[in-house]
């Protein structure tokens, strides 16, 4: 495999999350905590990595970012620029959800369980009986999380720490996928809250 | 400044997404290499109005491709190019993001410098873009999210004579073609309906026609249209076609005299200046209305002044205008660093007294 040179990201939660993987091994990690101003900051971080690193944006062959589930708008800034930066460097974004990331390097069967507030987790199993990510109620999780080792902030006293910095985990994720990828694209979980009008148009009188 | 400048633009502060290639030589007109605008009327089309988050989900994964377009659409490289422009607000917050979440990550990769546009400035400086037209010019910018009258003194000197107090008129078409049955959006609709109906069989209120100055109201116009409808269905169960097309010619109506006498108002301040070659010039979808745009013709003609409505793609939400207010402004030194900030909030005159959200958050637009 060729050596790559992969720049993560994450905005999904409270925090500015980053990280460099370096093709002779090195790895650069930057974890900061914000409630907002994320959009602001993104770039600048990962500037300052870059520096550190003594390479420029166009020495990276692989951009990965994190896409939730999580905060809308703070996925949204991430995969954004992730797109941005991988179109005009002409190299693959790829997207990392975060509850990939957070079973990254932990010991299998995992279920991994994360608050989704509003009385609900987002749920995923990892192993031999891997599941698709859901939403569900949070009381009906006991029911579902039967694998030996859990993970994640609803999985209660029993969950195992996470491996490596959220960003790391998603750049090794996606240094390890085969290409071709799809973009990245935000992975929701949750549908855009939108009702349809209630009060209904007039009825139609002939003549 | 005197050199040849090629910009992107990037647009997606509300439900149009949008990416531009346009390319300005000085002395000579502006020329759009490409314009790509993608519109998301479907995806809305069931909420009777557009929802933010939607707006900001279709952005979030459409606009790269809408840039990818552009650039094809132009046969150039973003290497060929001198910068980036994107709207940084006005707007729905989602959508602003991302664009500029786009713009920072398309400017640290390939190095261009980045210029952060008022989306209010993008439609205020369009009849440069179209027409090359000279300072000062008033502006009537009337859509679904705005309305106000601007006199743009410089490229970045604009001062608002007024506009609405609630809802802009573009909303108001909507609301009405909904309550009514019609499809969105409703401009059209309305429209259609209206030219076979009698303006005069509804009588509808001109909100703050009685009182001086520019400032307009529509939230009360559609209350009225409301009313009127729903005392026709308390008499028939339910209303005609016939109806239908005389409340749709009487709000019109209503919509057109409001403009039409307050950009009369609008055109007296602007004329006051004396400028050397008067001009009133409209930007947004609602210029697209036959009524309205007659009564401005005709208000023109009567005062003197030339009327100028640039092509209706132009008018209405586009990734153009923030590209050449992008080389306008970058022509005037202006540069934005990787920590530019979308902004919901944005007025495009910063002394004028908000009209709308003057919450502790401050004006709008």
């Amino acid at each position: 495999m060729r050596p790559e040179t992969v720049l993560a990201f994450d905005t999904s939660a409270a925090h500015c999350a980053a990280a460099l993987l370096l093709p002779d091994g090195r790895v650069l990690n930057r974890l900061e905590a914000m409630d907002k101003g994320q959009a602001e900051r993104l770039m600048p971080l990962l500037q300052e990595m870059l520096d550190e690193a003594g390479i420029g944006f166009g020495d990276l062959t692989r951009i990965a970012v994190g896409t939730g589930p999580g905060n809308f708008t703070g996925v949204r800034i991430s995969v954004a620029a992730a797109r941005g930066l991988a179109l005009a460097l002409g190299v693959p974004a790829l997207g990392v959800t975060r509850l990939e990331a957070l079973a990254h390097g932990l010991p299998r069967p995992l279920t991994v369980i994360e608050d989704a507030r509003r009385g609900a987790v987002y749920l995923q199993v990892f192993g031999p009986d891997a599941t698709d990510a859901c939403l569900l109620d949070a009381v009906q999780v006991p029911a579902t999380a039967r694998t030996p080792h859990l993970t994640g902030d609803a999985a209660g006293p029993a969950a195992l720490p996470p491996a490596l910095p959220l960003a790391q985990a998603i750049a090794e994720i996606a240094a390890a996928r085969s290409l071709p990828q799809p973009r990245p694209a935000p992975f929701y979980l949750r549908g855009a809250d939108a009702a349809p009008p209630s009060d209904p148009p007039p009825v139609l009188l002939p003549g | 400044m005197t050199q040849a400048l090629t910009f992107l633009g990037i647009e997606s502060s509300c439900d149009d997404t949008a990416a531009a290639v346009v390319r300005h030589v000085p002395g000579q007109p502006a020329e759009i290499l490409a314009s790509i605008v993608e519109g998301q009327t479907a995806l809305h089309a069931a909420f009777g109005g557009v929802v933010p988050e939607i707006a900001a989900r279709a952005h979030a994964e459409r606009l790269d491709h809408c840039v990818e377009a552009a650039l094809a659409g132009a046969n150039l490289r973003l290497s060929d190019l001198d910068g980036i422009a994107v709207t940084a607000g006005p707007g729905l917050i989602g959508g602003v993001l991302s664009g500029v979440m786009l713009a920072k990550g398309l400017s640290a990769a390939s190095g261009l410098p980045m210029v952060g546009v008022n989306h209010l400035a993008g439609h205020a400086l369009t009849p440069r873009l179209t027409d090359a037209v000279s300072f000062p010019y008033l502006l009537l910018l009337v859509s679904g999210g705005h309305c106000q009258f601007l006199i743009a003194g410089n490229v970045d000197d604009f001062e608002r004579l007024g506009g609405t107090i609630d809802d802009a008129p573009g909303e108001a078409f909507d609301k009405t073609a909904k309550l009514l049955g019609l499809p969105q959006p409703g401009g059209p609709a309305v429209q259609a309906e209206a030219a076979q109906g009698d303006a005069r069989r509804f009588a509808f209120p001109r909100p703050l026609l009685d009182r001086p100055g520019c400032d307009m109201s529509f939230s009360g116009l559609k209350t009225a249209l409301l009313r009127a409808r729903d005392a026709v269905i308390a008499e028939k169960g339910g209303i005609t076609v016939q109806d239908r097309r005389d409340l749709c010619a009487g709000f019109q109506a209503a919509v057109a005299d409001v403009l039409a006498e307050k950009s009369r108002r609008a055109l007296e301040r602007y004329l006051a200046l004396n400028p050397p070659t008067p001009l009133l010039a409209v930007a947004g979808g609602v210029a697209a209305n036959t009524l309205i745009r007659s009564r401005l013709t005709a208000l023109c003609d009567r005062m003197g002044v030339r009327f100028l409505a640039p092509p209706l793609a132009l008018c209405t939400d586009n990734a153009a205008m923030i590209a050449w207010a992008g080389i306008e402004r970058f022509r005037l030194g202006a540069r934005d660093d990787a920590t530019l900030a979308a902004r919901p909030r944005w007025p495009l005159d910063q002394t004028a007294a908000p009209m709308i959200g003057s919450g502790k958050k401050g004006a709008k637009a």
